[in-house]
């Protein structure tokens, strides 16, 4: 008796929510498509198909991974623009976190990447660690004089690039940054190069009156 | 039954009216709970009627790392961040502080190997192998400009922001809208009333020593605002100090950044004092004073006088004030 009365509520909600998605449909893939850059947005017939089939229960899997993988199979490629590429006099990575050994193997691992992409290394070093000690009570309640003390400690490494190029720049920093390991956490100063903009080279003063007032 | 569909009707329209922007994903997950709790019911009633009939437990068998061939391809074993696996790791690795009269515990089963990031994924090889497909998107660093004296001298202005990567609640760090802008006034296009006018508004912004005016700018949020107005900063500072206001010519001898001695009361100090002792020849005053002044002595002087008024009063200083003066006064 269980088993028809099961399906019987499942057509009637399932009614309701193909109604619900007829609705919701054009304006959730506009938003959507405004959230993700790339190319994945899916026409209303997809998504019902999709919905369609994880309800019956029926060959869900089949047709939901087959479109992902259409979707992926995009080539990429490298354009370049005219537009100047930044210069960086200096850039400087500086890692923090609690553990020695794995900033040492991260360490090892930026290097090795930064020799490999042909970036130049200033000066690879470690700055003294910071030890930030509390003292607390020890019990919930009284007992004054004891007490328990902790203390945490943040070991750095510093990684100065020199003479490097905002795509370079771009490229090893997003690649060093999604390999961070859990609990470090990184700083990274640039320093930019820029020539004079053409409104400093000349006083305006020269060619227009004093008496003028110009809006800048 | 009609209860029950109506209620979910009503939890579908709130998902539908609060989230108009996400996908039908909300929808599938109002029901499916429903649908899952109702197959699970049915699980457990199974599951309940006979324990004999339990699927028989299987050994685990050989860990992978006993099929693994010596030469394999790692990268492909770790191919991205992923905790420990220990069999999966073909390294005696142990860990751990070690039992009494023995050694650290060994790898399977053990959580202190689990807990610590691992670089497994990040092998020489497998670096090199990611290298070798982002070399494409890097460009060469201009040749031309190999010293740091060429990049100041073609690139005087510096932009200096920093990025913050940590985990936390926000992705965001209020620090990283902060941009300081150095840039040295000698590469600017100015002249001697600007460069005096340009320090005058700029303050303590200017470094004497290295010559570099530096901006830091954080009150707009964000960082690219901060940058324009640091932009617009050095701009309206340029151009204010080339105008030449009315005012600016009331400006008196306190307001002069260098001393300066031509008609400064040392001067006349010094030529009263030598016309009372009378050691130039007679003449008309002015022709007198002029011929003073020629002289090498007060010219010594002079220069004596400018250094300690500038520098202020160290050893040297006062000791070429002292030769000075006992020349001049031929003591």
């Amino acid at each position: 008796m269980a088993a028809p009365l099961v399906f019987r509520r499942d057509l009637l909600s399932f009614a309701r929510i193909l109604g619900g998605i007829s609705q919701l449909g054009p304006r959730g893939l506009n938003s959507c498509s405004r959230h993700r850059k790339c190319g994945q947005t899916r026409p209303p017939s997809q998504l019902l198909y999709a919905s369609l089939s994880r309800f019956q229960l029926l060959q869900s899997s089949s047709t939901f991974f087959h479109t992902a993988t259409h979707l992926s199979s995009t080539p990429f490629t490298i354009t370049a623009t005219d537009e100047p590429d930044t210069l960086f006099q200096k850039v400087v990575v500086l890692v923090k976190g609690h553990d020695r050994a794995v900033l040492d193997s991260y360490e090892f691992f930026a290097t090795m990447a930064a020799k490999e992409l042909g970036i130049t290394m200033a000066k690879v070093f470690e700055p003294p660690k910071d030890i930030e000690r509390l003292t607390l009570l020890k019990s919930v309640h009284i007992y004054k004089k004891h007490r328990v003390q902790y203390e945490m400690r943040t070991h750095y490494r510093c990684i100065e690039l020199h003479h490097i190029t905002g795509c370079t720049a771009q490229v090893y920093l997003e690649y060093i940054q999604r390999n961070l390991p859990e609990g470090v956490a990184m700083e990274v100063t640039k320093t930019a190069m820029e020539k004079i903009p053409d409104h400093i080279l000349e006083p305006m003063w020269k060619d227009h009156p004093i008496d003028d007032k110009p809006s800048k | 039954m009609a209860l029950l569909g109506g209620r979910m009707f009503l939890s579908l329209g709130r998902s539908n009216i609060s989230n108009l922007g996400l996908k039908q994903t909300t929808n599938r997950v109002t029901y499916a709970t429903a649908l899952s709790v109702n197959s699970s019911a049915g699980n457990k009633e199974r599951g309940g009627r006979g324990s004999v009939g339990r699927r028989p437990r299987r050994d685990p068998g050989e860990p992978r790392t006993g099929k693994m061939p010596v030469d394999q391809d790692w990268a492909s074993v770790y191919p991205s961040a992923t905790p420990f696996r220990s069999n999966a790791v073909p390294l005696p690795v142990r860990m751990g502080y070690p039992v009494k009269g023995g050694v650290s515990p060994e790898k399977k089963g053990n959580l202190e190997l689990v807990k610590i990031p691992n670089f497994l994924h990040l092998t020489p090889a497998a670096i090199k192998k990611h290298c070798e497909a982002l070399k494409p998107f890097c460009t060469e660093w201009p040749s031309a400009l190999d010293t740091d004296a060429k990049c100041d001298e073609h690139f005087p202005i510096k932009i200096q922001s920093s990025d913050y990567v940590s985990a936390g609640p926000s992705v965001r760090n209020p620090s990283a809208r902060i941009v300081h802008l150095k840039v040295k006034l000698s590469s600017l296009n100015l002249d001697e009333h600007a460069r005096k006018k340009m320090l005058k508004l700029v303050g303590e912004r200017y470094c004497k020593d290295s010559d570099i005016l530096s901006i830091k700018t954080d009150c707009c949020p964000l960082r690219q605002q901060n940058y324009e107005y640091a932009m617009y900063l050095l701009t309206v500072l340029y151009h204010e100090s080339w105008k030449i206001e009315a005012w600016e010519a009331e400006k008196t001898a306190a307001d002069m950044e260098e001393y300066s001695w031509e008609d400064s009361p040392s001067q006349k100090n010094i030529l009263d004092t030598l016309l009372r002792m009378k050691v130039a020849g007679e003449g008309e005053e002015a022709e007198v004073r002029e011929q003073l002044l020629a002289r090498g002595e007060v010219q010594e002087y002079k220069d004596s006088v400018v250094r300690l008024k500038n520098e202020g009063a160290n050893e040297n200083s006062m000791l070429q004030y002292k030769e000075a003066v006992k020349k001049v006064l031929n003591v």
